[in-house]
């Protein structure tokens, strides 16, 4: 039986068509997107072991990385998906993890060892205790058969806590703005956003939002949070520096993070990042878990960024100087560990240096190649 | 296969199925001889085949069905579809080639057969050449059209166009056309082209055009963009008018100068996307550069459709934020500097300098080479200690040590020069054509190839080095150069590549040959603008010296003819006719022969020292008599008349006087004219009035002057 040619769904190719012709932008979207089509693959796929399904799931993450290798949402979800379904297999067909049977005692040198700390499964699955049998010759669909209904719930968990991301990441967030601070943030993002405005409900305080230029996000986010009732000041980037020493808590939303706690995240970031550590402003970033990503120092800090259209900058129409004036427009800043002070998640609060405890729970080790 | 029903909503169900026509010729020979083997739509533009990049446009913008109309090398077009990622089921496009016959010879005979055909189906289709690179949300334009055309059937085509400077890179100095555009209802008013050579001085806006719009822009800073939404009677128009070729200077200006279409054409002025046409070598440069630059982006180097087939290895080193796909080996002295792709597979050597240059696939370049705002295709040999700039240099072409290529040269594909050749600026090169290789179905399209052969004995090939294999394309004006279509000669030298140079004091081509050029089969890129006259074009046209020639003629004609008249004292009717046929024949506009007949007029009134009475009683008898002969050669115009008698005033000083009386008169009859046929209307606002009350007001002041 031979796995079905992923790469030929057209939700695939359509999915990674959209990505390469950014038709899809923004982390949660394109992991959300992601999701659908992989639940789509999973449904209509037939294998009958393991290892086949997981090929099939990794030629799908594959195909659409290649696709928008910028985009590191994508990546991430299949990693996440191929670990949940790792994980339901295991319970399922009632082999214990293969650390499972050493956990006795944490110890440095055994934490390297056992590779990760995989959290036990709590509340025991439904005992499904039919005995799944791979490469069954007579029915080679039984194994896809019985699989499927404890895939799509694997699945369905990882599309649940998406969509969740949001509530979670503010359920904290009264305890990290105190009453009259001053709070500097920069760009749209949703979670920073919603962040904001939940702890609003509590917590009376000013924002400064900076421009944030050349997409000037910032001024829909200004819009957004004094419409919530906030007291609200747009700033142009330029007085990020000078307005530092009276901002409390800088708080930034990421694109990704990196192993090493680093992360990208839109331009900008940097400049605020760095005048608040000449300032010693704390530097809070809020992002989903799905932006966690198993990379670090991406192959070069200038070459991994991603670049835009420079008529963001200078019009097209500027024929003169369009012919004399190399225009580079990035979307987004690399920012290092060194500089930001805590990460916010959906998993809880984390500083830089555990990150990479963070993505060995997240994800496989076998999977940060996909 | 176990849920198809899911699959099938995934597929957008679109309410109506976008379509596209791609013309994939050029029907002209700007990028010889590069184009001698292939088409220029496979020309590779940043290491992928313009199509490629046509296609890519066009699925950005959504359409579903596509339709290549391709002539020449057809069947490497197809193949070159039928390989591409675009045949594949899941591409979310369908690309139909049709073949056309050999004897379409022009955009217009494409349309043509595009309607014989019965190709488009939907209402509005997009039209697009096969060498377009854009970003433009070509739906948005769509859906701006459709809107309109609800409200005005008559709106038949959207003309795509983007603003930039005069001075702008993308702006095809050959070919820059001048828009009249109504700026309320972004109505394309008026069109005209112009070209660098001849130069255009003045561009004439028919009067129309200011009268019965409030508010007109004329905008020579448009980048034609090339993009046409069209509805579909745009085929059945070309089917009807045969003589249309060109869509813009055809059609566009046939239907904006038409009396009996009453079709509107808009235009879209695009502000925030980019597109632009591959149409000649310099453009070539521009849309590299724009594209290296990221102006095109989401269509950058990183994501392009290259990159689909590229493995992940990270590349060694790269200073340069567009990211080639993985090298070959680049030498750690080599330096590669800004606006740079290298293709897949390439090594450069040791020391060798590329700036601002795209290298294509499986390259080798030599240690200590320079290239400099150059383009070598793929496969291409570049050996140590060479100089390459503001070149084209084809696929296989091998450059051997120590040569030197400067300015605008193109060396066709599988040129071998060196060592140490030196060419010269402009200089093309391509191999020397073998016959019988196969293609003997194409018979027509090496004929010019042959030309150059036949001339290579006077060429001097002493530059090209000793193992050389290539043969020199002569840079000679044709002789029956059509000054009225982009092909010129002159003009052509401001469309290729290096045109930065000063084109003026640029020697003339050497060795000219003396045998002329065939003419006999035109070949695929062959500008079909030479063997068709188009009249109703003349007009518009630049003075020439031969124009002026005919002009002069003409003029004694009329005079000799005039004084014929009112010697033999013939009828007006008569000296009417003979008037026509003479205008039938050197084919100029009315305004000149009224212009010959009124001087004609004026200097039949003889200018005598006497009582104004009497004078005015001469000059009186002359317009009665011949006065009517102004309005029989053919529209009545009062207001060109009295320009024509005041600019004459200047021309004759002495006869002012006469001419304001006959202003006079000529008031007097064309009023009287006016009210025996509409007696129930006041004159206020008929223009026959308004030349009346100028013509005392000026009648006024000639008589104060003359009492000084």
């Amino acid at each position: 039986m031979q796995p079905e040619r992923t790469s030929q769904h057209k939700s695939v190719e359509i999915l990674a068509q959209k990505l390469r012709r950014r038709q899809i932008v923004g982390s949660r979207t394109a992991a959300l997107e992601t999701l659908v089509v992989l639940r789509q693959v999973v449904q209509r796929a037939r294998f009958s072991n393991f290892e086949q399904l997981v090929e099939i799931i990794r030629s799908v993450g594959r195909r659409l990385v290649e696709a928008q290798p910028k985009e590191h949402s994508v990546g991430n979800t299949v990693r996440k998906v191929l670990h949940h379904i790792r994980e339901e297999y295991q319970t399922v067909v009632g082999r214990t993890g293969p650390q499972a049977g050493n956990s006795t005692g944490f110890s440095i040198s055994k934490f390297v060892l056992q590779g990760q700390p995989r959290k036990q499964a709590t509340a025991q699955k439904t005992e499904i205790k039919t005995t799944f049998k791979e490469d069954d010759p007579d029915d080679p669909d039984a194994f896809s058969k019985g699989l499927k209904p404890v895939l799509m719930e694997a699945i369905q968990d990882v599309l649940d806590e998406l969509e969740t991301v949001y509530d979670n990441v503010s359920k904290n967030a009264r305890d990290h703005i105190h009453p009259d601070e001053i709070i500097l943030t920069l760009g749209r993002s949703k979670t920073v956003e919603s962040f904001l405005k939940t702890a609003a409900h509590n917590r009376h305080y000013t924002i400064i939002v900076a421009e944030t230029g050349p997409s000037y996000d910032g001024r829909e986010m200004a819009k957004s949070l004094s419409s919530a009732g906030i007291s609200t000041f747009l700033v142009p980037d330029s007085s990020i520096f000078s307005l530092m020493s009276r901002v409390n808590k800088v708080i930034l939303g990421a694109h990704v993070i990196l192993a090493n706690g680093g992360m990208f995240a839109i331009t900008g970031s940097l400049i605020a990042a760095t005048a608040a550590r000449a300032h010693s402003t704390p530097v809070v970033v809020c992002a989903g878990q799905f932006k966690l990503t198993p990379l670090w120092n991406l192959y070069h800090e200038y070459g991994a960024v991603d670049f835009g259209n420079p008529k963001d900058v200078l019009g097209f129409d500027e024929g003169d100087l369009v012919n004399k004036v190399d225009v580079v427009n990035p979307y987004y800043d690399y920012v290092k560990p060194e500089l930001i002070d805590a990460y916010i998640t959906n998993d809880g609060d984390h500083p830089p240096s555990s990150i990479y405890r963070l993505l060995k729970e997240t994800y496989d080790d076998e999977d940060n190649e996909l | 296969m176990a849920s198809k029903s899911g699959k099938e909503k995934l597929i957008d169900e679109e309410q109506e199925v976008l379509q596209a026509v791609v013309l994939a010729d050029s029907w002209n020979r700007r990028f010889r001889p590069l184009t001698t083997k292939k088409p220029r739509c496979l020309l590779p533009i940043c290491n992928a085949p313009l199509l490629d990049w046509t296609f890519e446009s066009l699925a950005l913008a959504g359409v579903q069905e596509v339709f290549v109309v391709c002539r020449s090398y057809s069947e490497l077009i197809i193949q070159a579809i039928n390989s591409s990622k675009w045949s594949k089921p899941n591409s979310g496009m369908k690309i139909s080639p049709i073949l056309t016959a050999k004897e379409t010879y022009s955009a217009g005979d494409a349309m043509r057969d595009i309607y014989t055909r019965g190709l488009v189906t939907s209402e509005d289709f997009i039209l697009v050449h096969g060498d377009l690179v854009s970003n433009v949300r070509i739906d948005e334009v769509v859906r701006v059209h459709k809107e309109r055309r609800r409200k005005n059937k008559d709106a038949i085509m959207t003309v795509v166009v983007k603003e930039a400077g005069v001075g702008h890179r993308t702006r095809s100095r050959g070919d820059s056309p001048i828009f009249v555009v109504d700026s309320d209802t972004s109505e394309c008013l008026h069109y005209e082209p112009a070209f660098a050579y001849p130069k255009k001085k003045l561009a004439h806006i028919p009067r129309e055009v200011l009268n019965e719009h409030k508010q007109v822009e004329v905008r020579y800073d448009l980048i034609d963009c090339g993009i046409d939404v069209c509805s579909s009677e745009v085929p059945s128009l070309f089917q009807d008018n045969f003589d249309y070729l060109d869509i813009r200077r055809d059609f566009v200006h046939g239907v904006l100068t038409s009396d009996l279409l009453m079709k509107n054409i808009h235009i879209y002025v695009e502000k925030d996307g980019y597109a632009a046409r591959v149409q000649d070598t310099k453009s070539y440069e521009s849309v590299r550069f724009t594209f290296l630059s990221r102006w095109t982006f989401p269509l950058v180097p990183t994501t392009t459709t290259q990159a689909a087939n590229a493995t992940s290895t990270p590349p060694a080193r790269n200073t340069s934020p567009n990211r080639p796909p993985p090298l070959g080996t680049i030498s750690r002295s080599a330096q590669i500097s800004r606006h740079t792709l290298i293709g897949a597979s390439t090594s450069i050597g040791d020391n060798s300098r590329i700036v601002a240059s795209v290298i294509g696939a499986n390259c080798v370049i030599g240690s200590g080479v320079v290239i400099e705002d150059s383009y070598v295709f793929e496969g291409t040999t570049v050996e140590s200690g060479c100089t390459v700039r503001r070149s084209i240099v084809g696929s296989g072409v091998v450059v051997r040590e120590g040569s030197e290529v400067k300015e605008g040269v193109f060396g066709g594909d599988g040129v071998v020069v060196g060592p140490g050749a030196r060419l010269r600026e402009f200089e093309r090169l391509s191999v020397p054509w073998t016959r019988g290789e196969g293609e003997g179905s194409d018979e027509d399209e090496d004929s010019d190839v042959e030309d150059m052969e036949t001339s290579q004995g006077e060429v001097d090939k002493s530059t090209l080095g000793a193992d050389s294999n290539a043969i020199v394309w002569l840079d000679k004006p044709p002789e029956d150069d059509d000054l009225e279509s982009p092909e010129n000669f002159l003009n052509r030298r401001y469309m290729r590549l290096g045109a930065s140079l000063n084109v003026t004091t640029m020697t003339m081509p050497r060795t000219p040959s003396p045998s002329p050029p065939k003419r006999t089969t035109p070949d695929s890129d062959y500008d079909s603008h030479t063997d068709a006259s188009v009249s109703g074009r003349s007009d518009l046209g630049a003075s020439l010296s031969s124009g002026l020639m005919a002009d002069k003629e003409f003029r004694s004609e009329v005079r000799q003819s005039l004084e014929r008249a009112f010697a033999e004292d013939h009828s007006v009717d008569n000296a009417a006719v003979e008037l026509k046929t003479l205008r039938m024949a050197s084919n100029v506009p009315l305004s000149r022969v009224r212009e010959g007949v009124v001087s004609a007029i004026v200097e039949k009134i003889p200018v005598v020292e006497e009582a104004a009475k009497q004078r005015v009683g001469r000059s009186r008898r002359t317009i009665g008599r011949w006065g009517e002969l102004i309005n029989r050669i053919g529209g009545v115009d009062a207001v060109e008349t009295v320009t024509l008698l005041q600019r004459m005033k200047e021309n004759y000083r002495k006869t002012w006087i006469v001419g304001a009386q006959m202003i006079h008169q000529l008031d007097q009859q064309s009023s009287s004219e006016e009210e025996s046929e509409e007696d129930d209307d006041g004159d206020d606002d008929k223009p026959a009035g308004a030349v009346s009350r100028s013509a005392e007001a000026s009648d006024g002041d000639d008589e104060d002057d003359e009492d000084d």
